[in-house]
């Protein structure tokens, strides 16, 4: 979707996100030329199919967020919206390396392997993160680091 | 006044962007697999999943690197068929890492991480219509799969694809003009009419469809040692109306579909996995010549 100021015929620039607030995002758009600016606002339907195509919408903030979107567009789309969430997934444990507080079993993880765990599809993500909590509680780690995941991919002969 | 189409981006969020970096990521991803055959039908209940894992456990045989992607999200048979209805899901340094059953075969199932006393279900701001968002979020799953997992350097990747004639043009779409098919029937009217409709399907899409499995094309008598009529009062000859050719007729085996049950991966000998051991070397020439070719 673009938009166009007509007055001036220029396209309007992205300025900022705001939400998403009971599933509506409201994204700010503002004119180059005349500063004018414009508010889209989406209902939780649109804001939901724009989602499930996996790409996040409003620019990426720094270089970091931008490599994690690419890698898994919809963790970022899912972290921002902090979706509610039906079932037996919470929105803690849907995502849980966003949480910033470890993973359910309260096993810290460090900075590289969070990272890493973009690299599992989201939907999965809270399963990834149970199988390798207790793989490092049965094998007495404190911590979860890029060395335990390795170690676990050995464990589990798939290295 | 200007029009879309003089218009450059879409003043931020480059959502075709994102969409282009992540085909990239599949294309990445998928480097090294020579060939991907998907498994469709179109109808239900026909057998596929079982002749998946039979068909890459027969090439495996055969010393080809195999593996399968189960792409029937929400009825995940994969996972109990390779015995890792518990695998564990293990970030790498680039992707997922692909899970393996004990004799080496990579499968990578939903049913590994959602129980089969749960449905999958995904986090919505849209609660109540899912119709009009479901099959889209199903997609960017399957593609997340794809373009997230270390596949590796595999001479086939199986896809186990879900039931319905227009899934099967759907997958096809999504997985490229590059990737096979195989088409699963049995010999009723009933499937029969719904295979049909897959065929049509393809037909509109640049794929090849290598061929037919018929499957359940009778039953194993373990005690008799025979192969004895299964579909004798409405058996209808599937191949003709098609125009396919048939890579294989495969008896119905009691005891494959009971080591199937249990994940075990021990092929039993007998007919059905003869037939299947021929569909797979039809399958692996099919392949052969199109590259030749």
């Amino acid at each position: 979707m673009k938009f166009l100021c007509v007055p001036c015929d220029e396209q309007m620039k992205l300025k900022h996100a705001i939400g998403p607030e009971g599933g509506s995002v409201a994204l700010v758009y503002a004119c180059p030329a005349c500063s004018a600016e414009m508010a889209m606002m989406t209902n939780p339907h649109e804001t939901q199919v724009v989602g499930s195509l996996g790409v996040k919408i409003g620019a990426a903030d720094d270089p970091e967020t931008a490599a994690a979107a690419s890698k898994c567009p919809f963790t970022g789309m899912l972290a921002d919206m902090g979706v509610p969430v039906t079932g037996t997934r919470t929105a803690e444990n849907a995502n849980p390396v966003e949480s910033g507080n470890g993973g359910p079993g309260g096993i810290p993880w460090t900075v590289e392997a969070r990272e890493r765990l973009a690299n599992i599809p989201d939907i999965v993500r809270a399963s990834a993160v149970a199988g390798i909590e207790k793989f490092a509680e049965d094998h007495g780690y404190e911590e979860v680091d890029a060395a335990v995941l390795e170690r676990a991919r050995s464990f589990f002969g798939i290295a | 006044m200007k029009s879309y189409f003089d218009l450059i981006d879409d003043g931020g969020s480059d959502i075709a962007g994102q969409v282009g970096r992540q085909r990239e990521r599949i294309a990445e991803a998928l480097a090294g697999v020579q060939h991907i055959v998907a498994i469709g039908s179109g109808k239900g209940g026909v057998g596929k999943s079982t002749l998946t894992m039979q068909l890459a456990l027969a090439m495996q045989r055969r010393g080809r690197r195999c593996a399968i992607l189960d792409a029937d999200l929400n009825g995940p048979c994969q996972a109990r068929l390779a015995g890792l209805e518990n695998a564990a899901l293990i970030p790498g340094g680039r992707g997922m890492t692909l899970p393996r059953t004990a004799n080496g075969l990579g499968v990578v199932s939903v049913g590994s991480a959602v129980p089969e006393s749960q449905d999958l279900d995904f986090a919505s701001v849209a609660r109540g219509d899912s119709h009009v968002w479901r099959a889209t979020r199903e997609f960017n799953l399957f593609q997340q799969l794809l373009g997230l997992v270390e596949w590796g350097r595999l001479d086939v990747l199986l896809v186990d694809l879900p039931p319905g004639a227009e899934r099967t043009l759907q997958y096809a779409e999504v997985l490229g003009a590059s990737a096979r098919f195989v088409l699963v029937s049995i010999p009723t009217a009933l499937a029969r009419g719904v295979v049909a409709r897959s065929t049509a399907a393809l037909r509109r899409t640049p794929n090849a469809t290598l061929g037919l499995i018929e499957n359940m094309s009778g039953y194993y008598c373990e005690d008799c040692d025979e192969v004895r009529p299964l579909f004798d009062h409405g058996r209808v000859d599937t191949a003709p109306e098609l125009g396919l050719p048939v890579l294989a007729s495969i008896p119905f085996d009691a005891r494959l579909a009971a080591a199937s049950d249990a994940g075990d991966l021990e092929s039993p000998r007998g007919p059905a996995v003869r037939a299947i051991e021929a569909a797979a070397d039809s399958i692996l020439n099919g392949l052969a010549e199109r590259r030749a070719g």
